[in-house]
């Protein structure tokens, strides 16, 4: 039959590369892709989090007839009969440029380098500041911590070029409970490097000592 | 067609178990054969659905979830996808509305425990996971979820202690509309402030503020003023607590009920005594300099302030005592314009002014003088002699008055309080420390309830504003206990008081306060777990000598179903092991996160705390046919909970000495010490803990050997082991509860004996059990093969107790199971 949007089973209809998918309302055309097992690169997303649409990685392109728009999977809600393009030219190029200044931003991150590589992206054009640094900034330690740990005991200092993961003081922080979530989650080896910095000295925190 | 499945088990009345794979993109569909995965865990009889998800833990997948609860009836889930340290908290949120309560959804950690890590065909991988999924779904069938306890809290806010801090928490309260009792020093405001440089010296720009506050309070119809006399004791538990003040003169003692408390505790300034020539006179220390000036004014001669923090081995506190140095000269300054003052400290130290301040210290002449460290300043007749810096050569000030800094101590009147309040009181230290690293939202993180200079030496203005801090984190509580939505967690501690003896040994072991003081000082009156402050640790359920506390939601009969269910399964070369959260677990999660492989034969089974583990769940282990128990926990003295790791040494050691009394190796159970942040550490403990398994080969599985395995499982239960366990659960040479090594050692030689002594006991037992007929001793020595007396003393004890029945036949004496 027809397989038009008259299907009245308060779904959303539309399409993925082509194929068509069934969303409910409030899903994204991430989760809408993943359920479907399209694969779309993704750095800032976890799943334990909201999405803040830091990396703009899983960038996708919705069109229809001659529009269209390049928008992050992670957060864009699908609407019926929009099609998706996860591998269109568009995307494919924006995921090249993330990836370039990604490998300036953090050129020590292995990570990075390898889905870099996958993308055909070997080296960059754009200046390394600290070749040992892992960070690449996606926050997913700072909204971990936030909202699963509830502690806030690390956030971003600064902002713009000098914007980096930091503890008040940047001292150990006391509201830090030491679980290693943001370790955890972090998709490079940037956190492990940093840990020492936000719990400081567990020892003395745990009941002995002073707590400084 | 499927295989029809066995009969489920429902060991809970309708518990019924579901299962959910993840594919979790290419990280785990691929390395693991989840199709395989899913007919095993059919085919098993503890599991009543299984489905594979592309993502559990996304919209999509949460929302089938959602279904199949509805629909089959499922109320414990296990979620097969990554950590549970990262993930479960989204669950129990999302899937709260389907009626899954904490403790009924589990997580096993697919994707870096197995995938990620192990080498292997994924068909080989998907027979592990269904190991420890097995397990998993088992402790969940043995789950009873306990009711949701509302907490009320109806009673007022009270504030003890006469810390100055009282003031800024009564304000913060009543301007939160919370009605509060304060239990102060002196009714008159006036004298508060007049006394306050006894614990505050050289803060009276603060004063004009303190007395705002205090008028503030004093006209608010919430703010009940009482003067008692000494705190005599706190009972209770969070929203019920009954404070006692004790009897003063003729007075009786007071009683209040109060819904919580807040503890306003300021240290004590000491001089520093004759080491630096202190008279009380001339050679003064802070608090006396303000008590002079009180009641003689400010003085005319030369003055001459001294930092001595450092050469007074109490570096911490020179920034502090600089500060007041400052105050104290500017005051001074103000009212005499012509008299010397001088500011005399250590090189080390940064006179801690801004620039504003250098600037007047240079226009008023208030000189600060700085020494070299490395000479300390003499004291002598007029003089004070310093090493220049610089120049080396010795200088001298000259005085007519030295002031010291003050000895900073927390007040002994203060630390009783922080006894009576359950406090952890280490000697005479400051009261700050951070134990509650486990649960942010619940009243025992110290910030909600402790404020002052006793809890680490402050000013004036930060001692104000802990109490504000303090007040402000009460007041939400206490506004969500209104809302009727304050609840306790729900994996707490309980105490059956049908069981509960009164020892107190959970009391004594447990350093989060949970254990609430009850009425009467003596034994016999049973325990009670205050739900808010228990952090759910667990150590303290596993050593109750009678199992009359439990952990709610997560019990050891749970934990004991785990193993026993994994135990079974395992094949002769593979070994199991236990993860703490904070420790071992995370370390493997991250691992897994970072791909670093190691040995497939291991097993992790996941706890909240290594603590938690009850001997008996290690020795159940062995009985149901483990060869290797490894038990990965947080490095020594650094666990989360109550020292749960601590003890865990404990147990560990009572295990290793009954392996040997059977004749199997003491190394078949070990514990080991993970840093999270070094996941590459517990890929090397995996690897060489398996490779000892090895070397040790499988235990033996004969009738014999299984017979000991059940009869060293049951004298881990018996109450007098678990007794003689708890006397001391701890290394002698730890810093927070130290001992003495030769005491250890004779301790140990006892644990020893009696553990022998129950062993053979249960033995004896269990054969006349078993055999079920009438034995004379020597049959029973022959199977036993102990020496015949000491066997013959087992049979003794057990007739006396009626255990056993002794008959007679012929005036020989043979015995049999009463």
């Amino acid at each position: 039959m027809s397989k038009k949007s008259e299907k009245d089973n308060g779904k959303i209809h539309f399409t993925i590369d082509g194929q068509e998918v069934e969303a409910e309302e409030g899903w994204t055309v991430l989760d809408t892709a993943r359920h479907y097992r399209i694969p779309i690169p993704t750095l800032c997303h976890h799943e334990a989090v909201k999405p803040s649409g830091a990396c703009r990685l899983c960038v996708v392109e919705a069109k229809q007839g001659d529009w269209s728009k390049v928008v992050i999977s992670c957060m864009y809600p699908p609407w019926e009969g929009v099609e998706i393009q996860t591998r269109s030219e568009r995307v494919m190029n924006v995921r090249r440029w993330i990836l370039e200044m990604l490998l300036a931003e953090c050129p020590a991150a292995e990570e990075i380098r390898a889905l870099a590589a996958e993308h055909g992206v070997l080296d960059t054009r754009f200046k390394v500041e600290d070749p040992e640094e892992q960070c690449l900034l996606c926050g997913l330690c700072v909204r971990v911590c936030e909202e699963v740990v509830g502690v806030r005991a690390i956030s971003f200092g600064s902002r713009g070029v000098h914007k980096h993961i930091a503890t008040p003081y940047m001292v150990p922080n006391q509201a830090c409970i030491a679980c290693g979530s943001c370790v955890t989650v972090c998709p490079t080896g940037a956190m492990e490097a940093r840990l020492e910095r936000v719990r400081g000295d567990i020892a003395e925190r745990t009941g002995h000592g002073f707590a400084h | 067609m499927k295989k029809k499945a066995s009969a489920k088990v429902q060991s809970i009345k309708g518990a019924t178990v579901g299962v959910f794979l993840c594919e979790c993109g290419k990280r785990i569909d691929g390395k693991v054969d989840l199709a395989r995965l899913r007919e095993l865990l059919e085919d098993s009889p503890l599991v009543d659905h299984v489905e594979i998800l592309p993502y559990s833990c996304e919209r999509p997948g949460l929302s089938e979830i959602r279904e199949r609860v509805a629909g089959k009836g499922l109320n414990r889930i296990v979620v097969a996808g990554c950590a549970r340290r990262i993930m479960l908290k989204k669950f129990e949120r999302e899937l709260g509305d389907t009626g899954l309560e904490e403790g009924q959804i589990d997580m096993i950690n697919l994707r870096d425990h197995i995938a990620s890590v192990n080498d292997g065909a994924p068909e080989e991988l998907a027979l592990k996971a269904s190991k420890v999924i097995q397990a998993s779904a088992a402790g969940l069938k043995e789950l009873t979820p306990s009711p949701k306890q509302k907490i009320q809290i109806d009673l007022p806010v009270m504030i003890l202690g006469g810390g100055i801090a009282t003031y800024s928490a009564a304000q913060e309260l009543a301007r939160a509309g919370i009605e509060v009792i304060m239990a102060v020093q002196t009714e008159d405001v006036e004298d508060e402030i007049r006394i306050l440089h006894e614990r505050y010296p050289g803060e009276r720009s603060y004063h004009d503020r303190l007395m705002k506050i205090m008028t503030e309070i004093e006209e608010s119809p919430l703010v009940k003023r009482i003067s008692v006399g000494e705190l005599d004791e706190v009972m209770g538990t969070v929203g019920n607590y009954t404070v006692t003040f004790s009897a003063e003169g003729n007075q009786p003692p007071r009683i209040y009920k109060a819904g919580t408390i807040i503890a306003a505790l300021d240290g004590e300034m000491l001089n520093q005594g004759t080491d630096f020539g202190h008279d009380g006179k001339r050679v003064l220390c802070h608090t006396e300099m303000e008590e002079h000036i009180w009641l003689f004014g400010v003085p005319a001669h030369p003055v001459v302030f001294w930092v001595n923090d450092l050469e007074a081995d109490q570096p911490d506190y020179a920034y502090l005592s600089a500060r007041t140095a400052w105050n104290m000269a500017t005051h001074i300054r103000d009212n005499n314009r012509n008299c010397d003052l001088k500011i005399l400290y250590n090189e080390q130290i940064n006179p801690p002014l801004n620039a504003q301040e250098r600037a007047r210290a240079r226009r008023e002449n208030i000189q600060w003088i700085p020494y070299d460290g490395n000479v300390r300043p003499t004291v002598q007749d007029g003089y004070i002699t310093y090493d220049e810096p610089g120049s080396q050569i010795e200088r001298e000030l000259p005085w007519e008055q030295l002031v010291l800094s003050p000895r900073r101590h927390p007040g002994i009147e203060q630390l009783k309080v922080a006894r009576i309040l359950g406090l952890h009181v280490h000697g005479e230290e400051f009261l700050e420390r951070n134990p509650q690293m486990v649960r942010p939202e619940q009243v025992g993180m110290e910030e909600k309830f402790l404020a002052g200079s006793a809890r680490h030496p402050c000013d004036l203005r930060e001692s104000l504003r802990q109490g504000q801090r303090a007040a402000h984190r009460t007041a939400e509580i206490m506004q969500q206990a209104k809302a009727g939505t304050l609840f306790a967690p729900r994996m707490v501690c309980s105490v059956d008081p049908e069981k509960c003896i009164g020892c107190g040994l959970c009391k004594e072991i447990c350093d989060c306060g949970g254990v609430a003081p009850v009425e009467g000082k003596g034994g016999g009156i049973p325990r009670v777990v205050d739900p808010m402050t228990c952090t759910g640790g667990g150590t303290c359920a596993a050593a109750c000598p009678y199992h009359a506390l439990v952990l709610q939601n997560n019990t050891t009969t749970q934990r004991e179903a785990r193993v026993s269910v994994l135990a079974r399964n395992l094949a002769e070369n593979e070994v199991m092991g236990f993860g703490c959260r904070w420790g071992g677990a995370a370390a493997a999660d991250n691992a897994g996160v970072r791909g670093i492989h190691y040995n497939a034969r291991f097993h992790l089974l996941q706890v909240d705390c290594i603590g938690q583990l009850d001997a008996t769940v290690m020795g159940r282990a062995f009985r149901e046919g483990a060869n290797g128990l490894l038990l990965l926990g947080c490095p020594p003295e650094e666990c989360h909970h109550s020292y749960g790791l601590d003890h865990t040494w404990s147990r560990v050691l009572l295990v290793k000495k009954l392996l040997s009394l059977i004749g199997l190796e003491r190394d078949r159970i070990a514990l080991a010490h993970m840093d999270l942040n070094h996941p590459e550490q517990l890929a090397r403990t995996v690897d060489r803990f398996v490779a000892m398994m090895d070397e040790l080969g499988p235990v033996p599985k004969d009738r014999e050997i299984q017979a000991k395995l059940n009869d060293l499982y049951e004298t881990l239960r018996t109450p007098r082991v678990r007794w003689v366990l708890g006397a001391s659960l701890r290394r002698p040479y730890e810093t927070t509860y130290p001992t003495d090594q030769r005491n250890a050692l004779a301790y140990d030689e006892t644990l020893s004996d009696v553990l022998k002594e129950e062993f053979l006991r249960t033995r004896v037992f269990n054969f006349l059990k078993r055999e079920s007929k009438v034995l004379h001793l020597n049959d029973i020595v022959g199977s036993i093969r102990e020496e015949k007396q000491r066997v013959l003393n087992c049979l003794k004890d057990l007739s006396d107790e009626g255990m056993i029945s002794r008959i007679y036949k012929d005036r020989v004496p043979y015995y049999t199971l009463q």
